[in-house]
């Protein structure tokens, strides 16, 4: 079945069955690897992207489900160069191994969308849905509130 | 000139004999002792591979995707013991898409097949096929049919015990008189405790791509040891090592499960063999959780004879060690602080390894002394209760000055540093106060305090390091970065080494191509052992490069420095950019070579730490939340304080998942693990993460390496649970029999 995709505004007609999840068309059919499957039920957030710029588990989407709806991944909030969120990363070293980072930077991005200034409980109701089984989360959390800092007016 | 020399070294507390081939003056290259002048070692640098870690761009294992790659998927036993009877492989090789199927009873190169007939185990794999996509490897998958006849089997410590199942005779260490407890010392104390099976569950799972061309076999790997791989496969194989490369350029962690070529590895390998095309074989979560790899779990006994002053005269550790099935696994010194942590004068250890049907025990951050060091450090701490000792006090003045087990002196100690600043950060002094004080919330709140041991090993290991006409440094290290940060150190030390600017040094690891040999990231080894030889590697190169500046500007090279990217005279007459030099290299480049010989015979090479925990514990819930870890820990020179604290803070966070949360739950009707799964096995999310400070002590030990640095990846997680379990008995005056400090267990204790 055809299906068209808006995947960091660029569009994609694919002809794959609707049933196939988006992380699986992301992955192996448009070679967007950046998104991850940690784990393939909805756990532990290594798989998140924004669709509708809010962020989801795409190893539990259908692909059939999101055709024609805005879908951003990692690779699309990089096309700039570095976001001042990931600069932020960077510079606490919000990340030890790099396999959950692009889904804490897509949760975490979505978080500054919705919440330019969050405060700490309100970062970790947000990123608690998002596993780094290397325990990255104290300089998560220290990035989140460098880059809130940073845009701030 | 080139030597060659053999020797002893430490891995995990195992002793092997090694070679190093190294030239006389990397050991002559005088260690950067307390007061060296460093530029850029010391201060935080960000990751060199950041920017590709943020932006989705680093490629791992899962990422890699080769043209007419094929899928493989494996059959895993659903039985904890059994005999395979009938498996309709023929069927599986007709099914659509399915390129090769290999059966439990077809030889896999030299060595016994990771396919069994009689597994032992839930998840052991018994055939493995590999089909044009995931989803027809599964569903062929299907189509093997197993008829399989089970058998009894053993899940339970306490009846393998009874019934004698060990994988081998019970361990005795025994330092001073065996049997001091039953005579010595004016006050005794016992404590019994259990811990659980505790799994790593790394986020990116066991993976691997094999493509075999002709006779030349590529293997890209999750692997913590591409060139312990490249052995490993080269020699099933019957390969020559050059035959092999092995590439793991970045690694989703692995926190030990992942130091061999594994089955992901073999298997994927004799399929491509088959198949003649690129086969990728993943593991899906709940195959990792199955069969990725556990920590042992244990029921101790600690027994603990002191004169009044706190002086250890008996120190006695027994350990029930739940092992797996064949031949267990790694055996965990579980007995290792009860022996080495304090200076006592008789000690005694048993261990009795007990075969379960389980997965074989792998290797997880600081096997054997998060284990011991959980039921020791609380023993510990009811002594002082006994003696009426501040439990701090009582660790100072057990303090050991010297290895009493190993009969040498240690390399460099800073321990009772490290109690001094912990207590200082806590606020140690007001734990009872913090204890009867009446908090509003109705919590209960105490602290706790655990020392750590673990050794300060390092391998033998090459480097290279090249200067190219553009100017740009090369590092080529055989280790590879599991995410600790062990790039950005070698590319630390090599601009210190050379003087030039942070960014001009690239490195390149995580491929056995090259050819320069690291050690496997395991034992917290990597930074004592990568570090000496990046140093060795830049100083060669320099001294290459001063030569021909001198022979280029007419001055004697020993008259010659190169700092901050400048090559100076000593009569300052000279004063030229380095890349004036380098440019005139056309497409040559210069490079050195760099070697870490072996470590010091003559000391004990070692690490330490302590840490406080805060923990609050909800009475009527049964919950305990950990509010604050204070860490200090002695583990040499920091290279790099950004990742350092980043990899200790990871360590406790792993410490605080083993205290509260995590836990292999077996069904002991079925023998089969019933969690799993990342909804079902817990492990610590942001909001569970207390608080942390986290300290060195930061003084170099020389002896070590000559960068004084030594490995932090292990001694983190060691003393977390323990100071964490002393927290809760200081807080509510009971202690908890079994980990993790569940709902359940809490009530239990406190009823």
């Amino acid at each position: 079945m055809l299906i068209d995709l808006d995947i960091n505004g660029e569009r994609h007609q694919l002809d794959v069955d609707p049933t196939r999840r988006l992380l699986s068309v992301l992955r192996d059919e448009l070679s967007l690897t950046g998104t991850k499957l940690g784990c393939g039920e909805g756990a532990c957030g290594a798989c998140a992207v924004l669709l509708d710029g809010r962020p989801v588990n795409s190893c539990l989407l259908f692909v059939g489900a999101v055709a024609g709806r805005p879908i951003v991944t990692i690779e699309g909030l990089s096309a700039g160069g570095l976001s001042p969120l990931q600069q932020a990363f960077l510079a606490e070293d919000g990340l030890q191994c790099g396999f959950c980072t692009p889904g804490q930077i897509v949760s975490a991005t979505a978080l500054l969308e919705a919440n330019p200034d969050p405060d700490r409980d309100e970062i970790r109701a947000a990123m608690s849905g998002n596993l780094c089984r290397c325990g990255a989360y104290p300089k998560i959390e220290l990035a989140i509130l460098r880059a809130a800092a940073e845009a701030a007016p | 000139m080139k030597q060659i020399r053999k020797g002893k070294v430490v891995y995990e507390g195992f002793e092997f004999e090694i070679t190093a081939v190294f030239d006389e003056a990397d050991e002559r290259l005088p260690a950067w002792e307390a007061d060296a002048e460093l530029a850029i070692v010391g201060n935080p640098v960000p990751r060199i591979d950041g920017a590709k870690r943020v932006t989705g761009a680093a490629r791992f294992t899962v990422d890699v995707q080769l043209p007419r790659m094929l899928h493989a998927a494996v059959l895993r036993s659903p039985v904890a013991n059994g005999t395979v009877e009938g498996l309709d492989l023929e069927a599986a090789r007709r099914a659509p898409g399915v390129r090769a199927v290999i059966g439990p009873d077809e030889a896999i190169g030299e060595g016994a097949s990771p396919l069994t007939r009689t597994p032992e185990f839930v998840g052991e794999p018994i055939a493995v096929l590999a089909a044009e996509t995931l989803p027809q490897a599964r569903a062929a998958l299907a189509l093997l049919a197993p008829r399989i006849d089970a058998l009894p089997f053993e899940v339970d410590l306490e009846s393998g015990l009874r019934a004698q199942r060990f994988t081998s005779d019970p361990v005795e260490s025994v330092r001073g008189e065996p049997n001091a407890y039953a005579s010595g010392g004016d006050v005794r104390v016992e404590l019994e405790l259990a811990t659980q099976f505790h799994i790593q569950s790394p986020l990116e799972p066991h993976a691997a791509v094999a493509d075999w061309q002709q006779d030349e076999l590529t293997v890209w790997i999750s692997t913590q040891g591409v060139f312990g791989v490249r052995s490993e496969l080269a020699q099933r194989f019957g390969l020559p090592a050059a035959g092999v490369r092995v590439i793991a350029e970045f690694i989703g962690g692995g926190f030990g499960s992942k130091v061999d070529a594994g089955t992901e590895g073999i298997l994927a390998a004799e399929l491509s063999r088959r198949a003649r095309r690129p086969v990728s074989l993943i593991f899906t979560r709940h195959e990792e959780l199955l069969a990725g790899g556990h920590r042992a779990s244990t029921r101790q006994r600690i027994r603990l004879a002191a004169r009044r002053d706190g002086t250890l005269v008996a120190s006695e550790f027994d350990a029930l060690i739940g092992m797996g099935a064949r031949g267990g696994g790694l055996m965990p010194m579980v007995h290792a602080p009860a022996v080495s942590a304090y200076r006592s004068e008789n000690a005694h250890a048993m261990r009795f390894p007990v075969k379960l049907n389980l997965r074989p025990v792998n290797a997880f951050r600081a096997p054997g002394f998060v284990e011991g060091t959980t039921g020791y450090e609380q023993a510990i701490d009811e002594l002082a209760a006994a003696l009426e000792l501040d439990p701090l006090e009582l660790r100072r003045r057990a303090h050991a000055d010297r290895d009493q087990g190993a009969d040498k002196p240690y390399s460099a100690k800073s321990l009772l540093a490290c109690y001094e600043r912990a207590a200082e950060l806590s606020q140690w002094e007001q734990r009872d106060r913090l204890r009867d004080g009446a908090h509003e919330d109705g919590l209960l709140r105490g602290l706790g305090c655990a020392t750590q041991l673990w050794f300060g090993s390092s391998q033998p290991c090459a480097a290279t390091v090249s200067i190219g006409a553009d100017g740009i440094v090369t590092v080529v290290t055989g280790a590879q970065d599991i995410g600790t940060g062990a790039f950005t150190i070698a590319q630390m030390v090599a601009a210190e080494e050379l003087g030039l600017p942070l960014d001009r040094v690239r490195v390149v690891g995580g491929d056995t191509r090259p050819n320069v040999h690291g050690p496997t990231s395991g034992g917290s080894i990597t930074t004592a052992s990568i570090t000496p030889a990046v140093r060795a590697a830049a100083a060669s190169a320099r001294r290459a490069l001063l030569d021909l500046a001198g022979q280029s500007f007419e001055i004697a090279p020993e008259d010659l420095v190169l700092r901050d990217g400048r090559i100076r005279s000593a009569d300052h007459a000279l004063d030229a950019d380095y890349t004036d030099l380098t440019r005139t290299f056309g497409n040559m480049a210069v490079t050195g070579e760099g070697a870490r010989t072996l470590p010091s015979q003559d000391y004990s090479v070692q690490t330490w730490g302590c840490q406080i925990a805060q923990v609050a514990v909800d009475p009527g819930l049964g919950r305990v939340i950990v509010e604050h870890v204070w860490a200090v820990h002695d583990v040499g020179r920091i290279i790099n304080p950004l990742t350092a604290s980043s990899q200790a803070e990871g360590g406790i966070l792993q410490g605080v998942g083993y205290a509260l949360m995590e836990e292999r739950v077996i069904d002991p009707t079925t023998g089969a693990p019933t969690n799993a799964s990342l909804d079902d096995y817990k492990v610590p999310t942001m909001a569970d993460t207390p608080a942390m400070t986290v300290e060195f002590i930061n003084l170099p030990d020389p002896i070590a390496s000559n960068t004084g640095a030594k490995g932090l990846g292990e001694p983190p997680i060691i003393p977390t649970a323990a100071a964490i379990a002393n927290a809760f008995a200081h807080a509510t005056g009971r202690r908890a029999t079994a980990l993790p400090l569940t709902p359940a267990r809490v009530l239990e204790a406190l009823a």
